[in-house]
Order: C-alpha cells, then sequence, then structure tokens
C-alpha cells in the first residue's frame, strides 16, 4: 500500500514535469486518497478504536 | 500600471517566499534521508506518511512557482500542510506517554523528536503559506524575468524533489515491498 502511495506520488511528479498537468493533479489526488486510507489503517486498534485511552484530560 | 497591480518587487518577493519554503522542505527531506540512510533509522509508516505530505507539499509549491493568474498550487500545499499535521500530531500523541512497548521512535535532533518536528514543521508551513496570501495577495501574470529565474532556479529545484522521491520511492519497495511497512530492516534485503 506505502508503494502504491508513492508510486503515484511519483507518477505526479512525472506528470508534471511533462507538462501534464490535469493528469498530475489527478495522481497526485489518488496518493492523497492513499494517503489518507492508510492513515486511517494505521492507527486503528481493533482494541481502542481511533481513541487514544492513554491519555487522561 | 493600475491600483490594484502588485509591483515586480512584490511579484519577486512573492517568489523567493515560495522558492524558499520549497528550498526548506528539499532540505529537511533530504535531512530525512540521511538519518536513514547514514545512522539506519528505518522510517515506520506514519514517518513515511509525513514525507509523502512533505512531497504534496513539494507538489503544490512548484505548480504555484509555475502559475501565473492561479492560487491551485497553494491550495494543494494548504491541503497537505494540513494532513501532515495531522499525522504528526497523531504520532506525538501516540508516544507522549510512556507505556509498555510503545518507546519513542528515532533519535531526537536538538531535543525535539523528529514527529514533533514534524509538528513544528507544518505549523511553519501553514503560517508561511498563510503569510504569503496576506502580504502578497492572489495570483498575478508571469512578471518580466520570471521565465529565467525558473530555468535557473525553479526547474533544477523541482528536479532535485522529483529525483529524491524516487529514491524514496525506491526505498519503500525495498523496505516494504507491496506489504505492510515495519522498521525491522529492509525486506528486500534480506
Amino acid at each position: 500500500m506505502m508503494a502504491a502511495v508513492f508510486a503515484t506520488l511519483l507518477l505526479a511528479f512525472i506528470l508534471d514535469l511533462a507538462g501534464l498537468r490535469q493528469l498530475a493533479i489527478l495522481s497526485l489526488l489518488a496518493s492523497l486518497g492513499l494517503g489518507v486510507g492508510l492513515f486511517l489503517w494505521e492507527v486503528y486498534s481493533p482494541d481502542y478504536g481511533f481513541r487514544m485511552p492513554w491519555l487522561q484530560l | 500600471m493600475s491600483g490594484n497591480a502588485p509591483s515586480s518587487i512584490t511579484t519577486a518577493l512573492d517568489r523567493l517566499a515560495l522558492i524558499a519554503m520549497l528550498f526548506v522542505l528539499a532540505a529537511i527531506l533530504t535531512a530525512a534521508m540521511v538519518i536513514q540512510y547514514a545512522f539506519n533509522e528505518i522510517p515506520c509508516p506514519l514517518c513515511l506518511l509525513q514525507r509523502v505530505a512533505m512531497f504534496g507539499c513539494c507538489f503544490g509549491l512548484i505548480l504555484q512557482l509555475r502559475a501565473g493568474n492561479s492560487e491551485r498550487g497553494t491550495g494543494i500545499a494548504l491541503i497537505f500542510a494540513v494532513l501532515l499535521l495531522v499525522i504528526a500530531v497523531r504520532q506525538t500523541l501516540l508516544d507522549i506517554y510512556p507505556r509498555p512497548g510503545h518507546d519513542y521512535i528515532g533519535s531526537a535532533v536538538l531535543g525535539l523528536h523528529l514527529p514533533v518536528w514534524s509538528v513544528v514543521i507544518a505549523v511553519a508551513l501553514l503560517l508561511g503559506l498563510a503569510a504569503r496570501l496576506a502580504l502578497f495577495g492572489g495570483g498575478r501574470d508571469m512578471a518580466a524575468g520570471e521565465a529565467a529565474l525558473r530555468r535557473s532556479l525553479v526547474q533544477p529545484l523541482a528536479i532535485y524533489v522529483v529525483a529524491i522521491c524516487a529514491i524514496n520511492f525506491l526505498s519503500v519497495l525495498a523496505q516494504c515491498g507491496l506489504d505492510q511497512c515495519h522498521t525491522l530492516g529492509y525486506r528486500l534485503l534480506q
């Protein structure tokens, strides 16, 4: 999954260098979506969900 | 020149601010890679996602430096700066309270660990982009001499950012393969 995030990010840079700006932005948005999804998957815990019970206010 | 038209000095300052932000981000990403390869500190998944957010900011800044009368690049940079802040704050909060099996990842730089530095960088980026909009206003047409500036400064910097993005992609492939990332070693090199 992380490889896909970086692959779409690199593709966005290359497309931008090649002058294909709209495709570059689409690729960047794909990277953003994958990155947000991966972040939510990484921080989710089966026990705590998205909560952080060790923080006591 | 009409009363609303930006002066050439304002345009130059605006471009310099964008170039400075891009240069600092490229330097930070380079420093992260030096820490990874020279000190063998393998980045965690959230650390890699923070790099993605920084590269996204770089993309927005490069787009903005090429743009004339558009603020699309600034918008993209702001989105990724917010993403960087969210990820960095979450990672900082994960390790802020000592608990078994959750040591702080990586070493400290000037007394701050890298996720905390990411919070500082994200806040600085948000403030910098907001200050740029507040001081220099909206989009403008290309000023005279801007094409030369782009050829001499922006294009090499953009190519450098693409090169370190490519190195990061190869590094992620070596570390994670096509699977979940771990900090135990480079999966493809074992």
